[in-house]
């Protein structure tokens, strides 16, 4: 009986090894990736497309740290949060209107944050990148809504390449996801139609798990 | 039409022709802006860390629709309006 079990142990255990899907890296274990970065080389952007106009809004105040098995992506948590305040469109009156009481409203809500949940459709590209689907709450305006992003992350090992960007391990991602303005009370008005309803979002971010 | 006016005419419209063209030439853009995005080249660890090109903001003046050309265009044919006007009367007062 007992052998019988040590074996199906044994191959649940190779079964869940071989379905994990990660990163073949020096790394092993648990790995926390911080994504703070003091020069502001990290980047979220939005992209909104009207017949009127297109407009480009962006921040390189991304914060957040994620944190996961290397050799099972699945096991991926943590969040990535950007400031209101410092998002630029190019036009500084504009601006101020997205950071308004009646727009995103800075002052109340500072933040706009992306909480990880999970991850799913799993693409192993090759050892150290891969495509997957990254379900969480978007939170933006004082409104929670679960969105599904697609993502694409690359691992690369320390190296003396990778010190020019920050110290450890470097993790690369970005991300692509849309969201609709009124489902987070945003009063579009106040800008006039010219920005969709429908907003584009950009996430170009490297963590490091160093820092 | 007098020769006064007929200047103040030509004026307003090589000014307002000028405009349009300076707008047109800027990308006829519906709103002035205040700079653009530009894109970073790419380093190699960039690419090996699968990014995309990272936007970098540069000021520099677009002249849009609105409010620039709008008003502009606007006080050129309220000015020239006016100095049409104004023209129109001095020769009539001359004439008496």
């Amino acid at each position: 009986m007992k052998t019988i079990l040590k074996t199906f142990l044994i191959l649940i255990v190779a079964i869940s090894a071989s379905i994990a899907q990660g990163f073949k890296v020096k790394a092993s274990g648990d790995q926390t990736f911080n994504f703070e970065d003091k020069y502001g080389r990290n980047q979220a952007s939005f992209f909104s497309t009207t017949p009127l106009e297109d407009i480009t809004g962006i921040t390189n105040d991304v914060k957040g740290k994620v944190t996961f098995n290397v050799a099972d992506i699945k096991t991926l948590k943590g969040s990535v949060s950007i400031s209101v305040a410092t998002i630029k469109t190019g036009i500084d009156l504009r601006d101020e209107h997205l950071r308004s009481d009646n727009w995103l409203d800075a002052g109340t809500y500072p933040e706009v944050t992306f909480v990880i949940k999970k991850v799913s459709d799993v693409n192993v590209i090759s050892d150290n990148k891969l495509e997957a689907k990254l379900t969480g709450d978007f939170s933006a305006h004082g409104v929670t809504k679960e969105i599904v992003a697609d993502v694409t992350m690359t691992y690369l090992d320390a190296s003396e390449q990778t010190k020019q960007r920050a110290p450890g391990d470097l993790l690369g991602v970005q991300a692509k996801f849309n969201i609709v303005l009124s489902d987070y009370d945003v009063e579009n008005m106040i800008v006039g139609q010219k920005v969709a309803d429908n907003i584009e979002i950009s996430v170009n971010i490297v963590g490091s798990n160093a820092m | 039409m007098n020769n006064r006016q007929k200047i103040v005419l030509l004026i307003a419209a090589v000014l307002l022709l000028g405009v349009f063209t300076w707008w047109l030439a800027s990308g006829g853009e519906v709103l002035s802006k205040d700079g653009i995005w530009v894109e970073k080249e790419m380093t190699e660890l960039d690419k090996a860390l699968g990014l995309k090109p990272e936007l970098e903001f540069h000021e520099k003046f677009v002249l849009g629709l609105l409010p620039h050309t709008a008003v502009f265009s606007g006080a050129v044919i309220v000015i020239s309006a006016i100095l049409f006007f104004i023209f129109k009367t001095k020769k009539n007062k001359e004439t008496k």
